[in-house]
């Protein structure tokens, strides 16, 4: 059954922000619950990994209560909060395997598809999600299910435009293959 | 009943995926202690980021140099044992009367050493397989970070 959550209306969630740039720890702490189950799920998503994601998501509010000021209404608290969580996401993939990238290839070790046991609580499609590459299950979480172009997703993952739709390609193939052989 | 094809079930798949997934844990209380007493300032940057950074570059050019400028004959697994060893040997040393967060740590890493000998053993018949010495070198990162977590974790979460 689909989870539906009614949405924090924009009048009451800029009066949250607003309380919390100047320093409302409590009005935070309201903002978080609004907020920690769609980070957390972008996070494990992107990282297949259930304590990584942990660290990720605590460190996206973390830096979110520092760097609120700089959030200007321009645009939804959501559509910020996300960048900033996939953004911190991506980050702390790159300085977990930075030094083991230099030793041996993880990409083509297979070890990704250990990460689906590394991920309790996922279904269906989730569960092959994060069975992906790497690469290939980035672009696929940020393009088919975050809405982000694939412009916008290279310029995040600092690749070209046409990896980022080849990765994607890659994506959908492994996810048919394992699919029609479940 | 036949399976629907894959387009079929990948669109239904997105259109009904919940984005919000419940962690297993209680985040909030690492961030409180994170944030608590520590003054919002926009121009302000999170230091730790930066120094684990430094630190794992400094760890892939040490690595990087030892297995193939010191040792032009390369063992990867003799270089990546030797750098991890003397790693965790000082790790040990650091926060050995500092009290752990866990009473079972001791038998996680014993685990996680038992990974390492199976790995090593499987090495020393294919020295060069690659997914075997990235498996070594997770294992060896997991110790680290065992220790590194029990003893000075980073939100305290655990």
């Amino acid at each position: 059954m689909l989870h539906v959550k009614p949405e924090p209306t924009p009048l009451c969630e800029a009066a949250l922000i607003e309380r919390v740039k100047s320093g409302d720890q409590g009005a935070y702490t309201t903002l978080y619950e609004l907020h920690i189950k769609r980070v957390y799920g972008l996070c494990l998503r992107l990282l297949a990994d259930q304590a990584h994601a942990e660290d990720a998501a605590q460190e996206v509010f973390v830096q979110v209560w520092h760097k609120i000021a700089l959030f200007d209404g321009r645009s939804q608290f959501s559509t910020w909060l996300y960048s900033v969580a996939s953004n911190v996401a991506i980050s702390y993939l790159r300085k977990q395997k930075n030094w083991l990238q230099k030793v041996v290839s993880i990409e083509h070790s297979g070890m990704d598809e250990q990460s689906a046991n590394d991920c309790k609580g996922l279904n269906g499609l989730d569960k092959l999600i994060v069975r992906l590459p790497e690469r290939a299950r980035m672009v696929f979480v940020l393009f088919a299910i975050e809405g982000y172009r694939h412009e916008e997703i290279a310029e995040q993952l600092g690749m070209a435009v046409g990896s980022s739709k080849s990765q994607y390609h890659r994506a959908r193939q492994l996810l048919q293959e394992w699919y029609e052989n479940e | 009943m036949s399976k629907p094809n894959f387009n079929d079930y990948l669109n239904k798949s997105l259109n009904t995926l919940d984005k919000e997934i419940t962690p297993q844990k209680d985040l909030w209380a690492g961030i409180e202690r994170a944030i608590v007493n520590n003054k919002q300032n926009p121009n302000s940057t999170i230091i730790w980021p930066k120094l684990t950074a430094i630190a794992a570059c400094t760890v892939a050019a040490l690595i990087a140099v030892n297995i193939f400028v010191i040792a032009p004959e390369p063992q990867p697994v003799v270089a990546i044992s030797d750098y991890f060893s003397a790693q965790k040997n000082s790790l040990l040393v650091e926060y050995e009367n500092k009290e752990a967060l866990t009473t079972n740590w001791q038998t996680q890493l014993q685990e996680l050493e038992e990974a390492e000998q199976a790995i090593k053993q499987a090495l020393e018949n294919e020295p060069q397989n690659q997914a075997l010495l990235t498996m070594l070198a997770q294992i060896y990162q997991q110790q680290l970070d065992l220790i590194n977590k029990v003893h000075a974790p980073r939100w305290q979460h655990i």
